[in-house]
């Protein structure tokens, strides 16, 4: 009977350790999930502000304006004079919508 | 103590311990098989959502068009200021149209702990009131609606309201339909972006071409659509004058109206596209078939006379390039009344049309339909549509009759035709054709819609504007309607001057022919290869 309560008292203790290390275990793993949550919520603004700062620059008019001084312009039909530029531009086309 | 007593104290520490082990499992056991039962949180804050988390808006290439950004809202805490004056004082410096004497009110009320200043201003402005150094003003970090685009398409993407919420246009439909998440904080959205049918090239190159439009003829106003036939996608949509989607005061103003959907217009001769490809479904008439326009048609107390008269009888085609009112009145009392209404009414001209961007203004239809509105509703007058209400009409009649619905969305499955055809695909294919002679015949009104290459059709409509006490012939809407490429056509365009002048260049003209016409060619020639559509000699060489 001794031993048994032996037994049962390091058992005790033990799982009394064991979980007092998982606990800490946990709050830290806990701090170190926010942490990164916090750093994805940062990166995820970021992105958002880069991605309207993008469509700001990639607005047509200034491009428009860019282009032209460049000396480009809208393609005029002779400028097509073989089908498979057109179909090329067609599956561009397509190709671009998946972004 | 006796050995038996301890035993029997022993055991009953174990009986007790085992009893409390299996009340512990029991309890267990019924918490794990009670799962449906709802868990509530009590949350110590106000659960009332303070604003709105919105989904992107892009284009049918994923180009960005509405986005949420974090912006800092300025707020003040009554309790903590002392000296209110130089609070405000001071805060009108960096924010000059701040109504003071309103929050000078709000910061007396001592009650309150939080009075909004001002929400959504730029990271600029907040760092300047942060340096006032003002006790009892802080800042809160929320979402702020952003267009990247400035005011491009305006008119569709509509506003929202100072919480994220949709009020208007595609922002309110995404509201509705879509879905938009409460928040308490800057928390962006996790939906998925929102993809409209528009392309923000072809939507610049017609804003752009509508621009000099309205310079080149002085104006007052202009819209455009480009519309794909197949599918019922709106690739552009636009009305000038333009709005800012971050500026909602300004749709309150009449002159801001979106003239593409908000407003009804009589709008000329176009219409007779809509008569004559009733004539053909009806049977009673070919392009060949002799129509006597000699004589002015008298319809009550007027005449309806042609804009050029002719001294012979002409064709049905000739009806359509010259434009004769007369003659598309004729075709019209052909068919009869009945026949007429019921043919606008299978076209959805005379329901009110909806879109994702909201109801188009409900169309202004003759009360009854006798003699003279059937005349006059044959060349576009006494029936005023939208503008979009009168596209989609015409690219049902392009599309071998089947019902074209505009959409502002993207589709990603190829139209399937379901209904009855409206018209057969003979009457679709004369009237294409009738609107590509409109455009190459030397005697047409469109000639200067052409683009070489592109088989462009169309049909000009130039319209006395409506006012008080009848019709002014100094002022007019003039309109073109094009489709191209005619040989099976993919995309029809509707541009509409309000009011043009006569120029130097158009040698003092006003006519459709001189002025929409030119322009969508214009936009035609800069937009058809943005939208794959081969140029003739490609298409020959393939």
């Amino acid at each position: 009977m001794r031993l048994l309560n032996v037994t049962a008292f390091f058992f005790a203790v033990a799982s009394a350790l064991l979980l007092y290390a998982l606990n800490y275990d946990t709050r830290r793993i806990e701090a170190e999930v926010q942490a990164k949550e916090r750093l994805a919520e940062r990166a995820r603004e970021d992105i958002a502000v880069l991605k309207a700062e993008r469509g700001t620059l990639a607005r047509p008019d200034r491009i428009d304006g860019l282009a032209r001084q460049l000396g480009l312009g809208p393609p005029k039909p002779d400028q097509f004079d073989q089908g498979r530029e057109v179909s090329q531009l067609n599956d561009r086309r397509d190709g671009a919508s998946g972004r | 103590m006796s050995h038996g007593t301890r035993r029997m104290s022993e055991r009953g520490v174990y009986l007790f311990l085992s009893l409390a082990f299996a009340g512990v499992v029991a309890q267990l056991l019924i918490l794990a098989s009670a799962h449906h039962v709802d868990v509530t949180l009590a949350v110590s804050e106000p659960v009332a959502a303070t604003s709105f988390s919105r989904p992107d808006i892009v284009d049918r290439n994923g180009r960005l068009l509405a986005t949420d950004l974090e912006a800092p809202s300025i707020f003040a805490d009554p309790g903590i200021i002392v000296d209110r004056d130089e609070v405000v004082e001071k805060l009108t410096t960096v924010l000059p149209d701040l109504d003071s004497r309103q929050l000078l009110r709000d910061l007396s009320d001592r009650s309150r702990r939080f009075i909004w200043v001002r929400r959504g201003v730029s990271p600029g402005i907040a760092q300047k009131v942060h340096d006032l150094g003002l006790p009892g003003i802080s800042f809160r970090y929320e979402l702020k609606r952003a267009y990247p685009g400035g005011m491009m398409a305006g008119h569709v993407l509509g506003y929202v309201d100072v919480d994220n919420r949709g009020i208007s246009g595609i922002e309110r439909y995404i509201d509705e339909k879509v879905g938009v998440d409460p928040v308490h904080s800057a928390v962006l959205s996790s939906r998925p972006p929102v993809r409209l049918s528009l392309d923000i090239g072809v939507q610049h190159a017609l804003e752009d071409e509508l621009d000099s439009a309205v310079r080149r003829y002085d104006t007052e106003g202009a819209a455009g659509v480009v519309l794909n036939i197949k599918t019922g996608e709106i690739l552009a949509s636009a009305s000038l004058p333009r709005v800012d989607p971050t500026w909602p005061l300004q749709a309150l103003d009449q002159k801001h109206i979106d003239r593409m959907t908000g407003g009804t217009y009589e709008l000329g001769s176009v219409f007779k596209t809509v008569t004559l490809a009733m004539a053909f479904n009806e049977g009673f008439a070919q392009p060949d078939t002799i129509v006597d326009v000699r004589k002015p048609l008298e319809a009550g107390r007027f005449t309806v006379t042609d804009f050029h008269p002719s001294d012979r009888p002409l064709t049905v085609t000739e009806v359509y390039t010259h434009s004769s009112n007369v003659g598309a009145g004729m075709l019209a009392l052909e068919a009869g009344p009945e026949k007429l209404e019921a043919f606008l009414k299978k076209l959805g001209l005379l329901d009110q049309m909806q879109t994702e961007e909201g109801a188009l203004a409900a169309p202004q239809v003759p009360a009854r339909w006798n003699r003279i509105s059937t005349i006059t509703a044959a060349f576009g007058h006494g029936i005023a549509v939208a503008p979009l209400q009168f596209a989609a009409a015409a690219a049902t009649i392009l599309n071998n009759g089947k019902t074209v619905q505009p959409t502002f969305l993207r589709k990603f499955d190829a139209g399937t035709a379901d209904g009855k055809a409206v018209v057969t695909a003979e009457t679709s294919r004369l009237i294409a054709h009738l609107m590509r002679l409109n455009v190459v015949n030397r005697d047409g009104t469109g000639g200067k819609a052409d683009v070489p290459g592109y088989r462009v059709g169309g049909k000009t409509g130039t319209a006395d504007v409506a006012g008080k006490g009848g019709y002014t012939s100094n002022s007019v809407i003039s309109s073109f309607l094009a489709t191209f490429p005619t040989d099976d056509p993919q995309y029809l365009t509707f541009v509409v001057l309000f009011e043009p002048k006569g120029i130097a260049a158009t040698h003092g003209h006003r006519t459709a022919g001189t002025n929409a016409a030119p322009v969508t060619g214009q936009l035609i020639a800069r937009i058809a290869a943005q939208l794959g559509v081969a140029p003739e000699t490609v298409t020959a060489s393939r």
